[in-house]
Formats: C-alpha cells, sequence, structure tokens
C-alpha cells in the first residue's frame, strides 16, 4: 500500500507541471521539495532523540556557503550545493559536539542559541564577506536565459529530493537507523549494548545538516538571493511544525505533512488571511499533538481502531437457558 | 582606565533590566517545580502582559504602575486555560511533546495578537519618565528605581506565599514529591493549574515593567526574552529561586556589559554563548538540581 501511495506521489510530482503550466504552483511545488528535504533532515535528527529548535542554522550556512563559493570561483551551484551543505555538516558536528551530554530541552534551547549566534556572526564579524543585513545575490541553478529554465529547475529540484529521502530511507533501515532508534529510547541501555551514543549523536548531527545545508542551498540558488533573515526563528520552526503534523520518526510523516500544510497555507494565504493562518496552523497543531501523537501518517491507523471499538460497543445477548 | 561611572551606569542598566528576567525565571521555576514542564511559550505571556498594560494605559491613563495588578489577574485566568486545555492532556507524554505544544501556543499568541493589536513596534511612556535621583555620581532614572522596589515587593509577597499559607506549602509538598502530596490529599490537579497561573501571573508582572520602562514591544517580543529566562534557570538551577534571582541579576549586567562594549547586536546572543559555555562544562546547570 505504501509502495503504490509512494508512486503516486512521485508520479503526481513528475507529470504535475505539464498539467497546469502555471508558474506560481511550479515555484510553489519548487519550495515545497526543498521544504520536504529540509523537514527530512530535521526528522534524521529527531530520530537520534535530538530535537533541534535551531536548524535554520544549518540551512542558511548551506545557503551561504554555497552562493559564496559559487560567486567566487564560479563554479556551477549544483556542484556548490554539495560543498556548501558539508560546511553546514561540519559546523552541525561541532554544535553537535556541544550538546552530546545535554538533555532535550538543554539540547532545544542550546541549538536555538546557535542559530542565533550564527546569525549574529553573519552580520557583523563576517559582514564584510556576506554583506551584513543586506546579504548577497546568489547565482540561480539555471539561467533565466534558457528557455524553459523554471522546467529544468524544478525537475532537477525533484530528482535531488527523491534522492535524499531514497538516502533517509537507507540511513533508516540500516543499522545507524537502529543505532539512532536505540539511542532516543534509552542511552543508557543502547550505551551497555555496545553502541557508542556519541558517535551516533554526532553522525546524525552531520547527516541532518548535510541534508539541511542542500536544502538551503536549493532554495537559495532558486531564489537568487540570501540574506540573515534565513537563520530566522520561522525558518526554524517550520520543519518542526511540519514534522509533528505528519508523524515524527516516520519516512512519510515529513513528506505528509509537508505537503499538507504547504497546501493549507497557501489556501489561506488564497482566501485573504495574514495573521490568521499562523492561529490556525499553531491551533492544528496543538490538535495534532494532543489527539494524534503519531502525526497525519497515524490517521488511517486512528481511524480503523475506532472503528473496530464501535462495533464492540454493541452489547452481546445473553443466552437464554433452556 | 576603566570608568567607573560607566561601570555603575552599567550596573544599575543591568539590575532593572535583570529585575524583567528574575520574575520572568522565577515563573518558570514555580510551574517547572510543580509540573515538572518547560514551556517555551512563556514569554508570549509576558507579550500578552504588555498588550494589557498598554491597552489599558491608553484607554483609561491610569498609572502604568498600578496596572500590573489587572495584568497578573488577567493572565491568571489566560493562564489556567491554557493549562487546562493544552498542558493537562499531555502531562507525561514526553519532552519533546511539551516543547512542541509551546511552538504551537506561540503561533496562536503571536498571530492572535497581530491580528488585534497589529504587527508594529509599540511604546509607552510612563508618567515618571525624566525624572532622574541622584545617587552618588548618577543620575538613575526613578522608574528604575520603581522597578526594582516592585520586582523586590512581588518576590517578598511569593515567598510569603509559599512559605506561610497552606496552599504555598500544599503547592511545595506538591513539587517536592508528587506522589506524597497525592498521598496525604493534596489535589494536585488544583496546584498545577495554580502554578500554571502564578507563573503567568509573574511573566505579566514583567510585561507591565517591560511597558513602563518605556521599552518598544511587538507581538513577537516574548520569545527572546523567554529564552534568556530559561537560560537563566539552568544557570541557576532548575526549580532554585535563589539561583534565578543571582542568574537574572548577573544576565541583565552581562547582557547591558556585552552590548556596550561589543555592539547592540550581541545583546542577544551573548546570552546564548555565556548558556553554551555553561551547558558544556557542567550539562546539569551551575547548581544542577534534579536528576535534569
Amino acid at each position: 500500500m505504501i509502495r503504490y501511495g509512494t508512486i503516486a506521489v512521485v508520479a503526481v510530482a513528475v507529470v504535475m507541471p505539464f498539467v497546469s503550466g502555471n508558474l506560481y504552483l511550479l515555484n510553489l511545488l519548487s519550495l515545497m521539495l526543498i521544504f520536504i528535504i529540509f523537514a527530512s533532515a530535521w526528522n534524521l535528527l529527531a530520530c537520534s532523540g535530538q530535537g533541534s529548535l535551531g536548524h535554520a542554522a544549518f540551512f542558511g550556512i548551506g545557503a551561504y556557503a554555497s552562493t559564496l563559493i559559487a560567486t567566487k570561483s564560479g563554479i556551477s551551484p549544483y556542484i556548490t550545493i554539495f560543498v556548501g551543505a558539508a560546511v553546514a555538516a561540519f559546523i552541525g558536528v561541532l554544535i553537535g559536539l556541544t550538546c552530546v551530554r545535554l538533555k532535550e530541552w538543554f539540547l532545544a534551547m542550546v541549538t536555538f542559541g546557535f542559530a542565533i549566534i550564527i546569525q549574529t556572526l553573519t552580520v557583523s564579524i563576517l559582514a564584510p564577506v556576506t554583506g551584513g543585513w543586506d546579504g548577497i545575490a546568489s547565482p540561480r541553478l539555471i539561467s533565466p536565459a534558457i528557455p524553459g529554465y523554471q522546467l529544468i529547475e524544478y525537475y532537477s529540484i525533484l530528482v535531488i529530493a527523491i534522492a535524499s529521502i531514497i538516502a533517509i530511507w537507507y540511513i533508516m533501515k540500516s543499522r545507524i537507523g537502529l543505532a539512532f532508534s536505540a539511542i532516543r529510547e534509552n542511552e543508557l541501555e543502547a550505551h551497555s549494548a555496545g553502541i557508542d551514543p556519541v558517535r551516533y549523536r554526532l553522525l546524525a548531527f552531520a547527516m541532518s545538516a548535510y541534508l539541511a545545508g542542500v536544502a538551503g542551498a536549493l532554495e537559495i540558488h532558486h531564489i537568487g538571493y540570501v540574506t540573515p533573515e534565513i537563520y530566522g526563528v520561522d525558518l526554524s520552526f517550520w520543519p518542526v511544525t511540519y514534522v509533528i503534523f505528519g508523524g515524527l520518526g516516520t519516512l512519510a510523516g515529513p513528506i505528509v505533512g509537508t505537503i499538507a500544510l504547504t497546501i493549507i497555507w497557501d489556501g489561506l494565504k488564497m482566501a485573504g488571511l495574514t495573521f490568521a493562518r499562523y492561529v490556525i496552523v499553531g491551533v492544528l497543531l496543538i490538535l495534532v499533538i494532543i489527539f494524534l501523537p503519531k502525526g497525519l501518517v497515524d490517521l488511517p491507523n486512528r481511524l480503523q481502531q475506532w472503528w473496530k471499538s464501535r462495533k464492540k460497543t454493541e452489547p452481546v445477548p445473553l443466552p437464554v437457558p433452556e | 582606565m576603566v570608568d567607573i561611572g560607566i561601570l555603575l551606569q552599567i550596573l544599575f542598566w543591568g539590575i532593572y533590566a535583570g529585575c524583567i528576567y528574575i520574575l520572568l525565571a522565577t515563573g518558570l521555576n514555580l510551574i517547572f517545580g510543580v509540573m515538572k514542564i518547560v514551556n517555551f511559550a512563556h514569554g508570549e505571556f509576558l507579550m500578552i502582559g504588555a498588550y494589557i498594560t498598554a491597552t489599558v494605559f491608553f484607554l483609561t491613563g491610569i498609572n502604568p504602575y498600578l496596572i500590573i495588578l489587572i495584568s497578573m489577574l488577567a493572565l491568571v485566568a489566560i493562564g489556567a486555560v491554557v493549562e487546562r486545555l493544552c498542558f493537562r492532556p499531555i502531562l507525561g507524554t514526553g519532552k519533546l511533546n511539551e516543547i512542541f505544544l509551546s511552538i504551537g501556543l506561540i503561533y496562536i499568541f503571536q498571530n492572535a495578537t497581530a491580528m488585534i493589536w497589529g504587527d508594529e513596534w509599540q511604546s509607552i511612556k510612563s508618567p515618571y519618565e525624566g525624572i532622574t535621583i541622584p545617587i552618588g555620581s548618577l543620575n538613575v532614572p526613578l522608574d528604575y528605581i520603581i522597578i526594582m522596589v516592585v520586582t523586590a515587593v512581588i518576590l517578598c509577597a511569593l515567598y510569603l506565599f509559599l512559605k506561610k499559607t497552606k496552599t504555598g506549602r500544599e503547592m511545595r509538598a506538591t513539587s517536592q514529591n508528587r506522589k506524597g502530596a497525592k498521598l496525604v490529599g493534596i489535589n494536585v490537579e488544583r496546584m498545577d493549574v495554580l502554578s500554571f497561573g502564578i507563573g503567568c501571573a509573574l511573566a505579566a508582572a514583567a510585561g507591565t515593567l517591560w511597558v513602563v520602562s518605556g521599552q518598544v514591544f511587538n507581538p513577537y517580543m516574548g520569545s527572546i526574552p523567554a529564552i534568556k529566562a530559561f537560560a537563566i534557570i539552568i544557570l541557576g538551577g532548575l526549580g532554585s529561586i535563589p539561583g534565578a534571582i543571582v542568574g537574572g541579576l548577573i544576565y541583565g549586567i552581562a547582557e547591558n556589559g556585552a552590548a556596550y562594549y561589543l555592539g547592540g547586536v550581541w545583546k542577544d546572543a551573548i546570552s546564548f554563548v555565556i548558556l553554551i559555555v555553561v551547558l558544556v562544562l557542567k550539562p546539569t546547570g551551575l547548581f544542577g538540581e534534579s536528576g535534569e
């Protein structure tokens, strides 16, 4: 069932631009794919029990690093994306090192703090290089001079997104994924079973930061400009929201959550709501946390259970004694 | 070399800024002590307190310092509702859930406020603005003094409540040993609601003082002070009220010192630098309290 679902989703994604040649939709889909990568990256880290509230840091570092390398060296963004992501992964390991001994709240705060610190560095000490608050222009993925460039861009983003998901799927299936779950559930026991928590925590940070960096670089090369706003709280919270909505710890969760919320978000925007959108998303999020803690992906299960329990409340007639 | 005058000025800035953090941090400590949860949306209560204060002030012109009572009461009510509807259902379902719930609350509060009041920066003026009292070589604004006094009064009231009243003792019992408290007949759910309400009231007081001191506010200004309050209670030890007081003062001074010497842009970042340094050295906080 999941196989068919996946094929269906991918098929839709491939065919969509031809069904509707709408440029606005194409842009929306591109951004959605990028955020699917970002949300999945955050989810990967959360699988190891580390819920970061500052993931915008890696998103932004990937973006800035890729932009700077591309502008300084003239290498195509398609290559610098993966180099910039490596920079993000490196910083991720450094940040991970400070968080190695921390529990959930502390880790959340420290990661939040790092996003702010990196933003502050970008606008103060690093300003000569990064353009400070004004930001810098970023080379586009495909030059607008080429006809149909939006389409090419969209498909390349789609390919990268699919590749990322496959990579995450593979990681989750592998022993590394098992190790992540082990240290998430009970670090002490995992350790005594021979799994080194430090090593896997750092690995999780490196992988998650790398993918987040890819997403960030993709977004910025797509948009064409980067500013320090990319390190903002907003960008740190969105992946968290998407994943909770969709289902924490699963492969499909971030994807489902991102798609669902993007549709809701854009729909509300069309209805003309600005602030109210956030309020509605907030309410939905809280409802999901309280009533559907495993996220939207759990909905079919829950409905099934609810249906079954309904049937059981029929009173069983007592046998009449002869 | 270093001008004593400047240092004293930073000290006074720091202490009065610290007062706001202390109130915020004490509220957090109270909630954490009794319910063992951490509410990242705590700063939003400060923000709501600020807006209530400003609005009542615009409408009636009452001395903002007196409005503190209104904002505190309003927030006890709001806090109680939030606890009942949002936190109680997820109590015990894991710490990540609390963090995520708080994110939802942040979205709601910040943007509901923006819907009602708009999202531009606003500020009000204290009736005592411009009046200063000479202390030594400094001219200390009267507002600073009043803020410090108000903070001290509130903290003393809280202390008396916790130590001398029956409810206060019940609250302390619940925070020390929840099961034991249930066994001796204390209604722990009531303690939860009460502690959350009082914690929010303290945040509201902090919000009023923020506004009164002429600082600008908008719907999004709550998050940063909240995170700093967290940093303070981590530094001072989760659940330790004296730790929060000392931590709050240190933070206020460090922040203003950093702003002066490194530039305003570092004002927020410095708090995190301190926090990260402390946590790396001592993962359970400076005066590391119970297990977490």
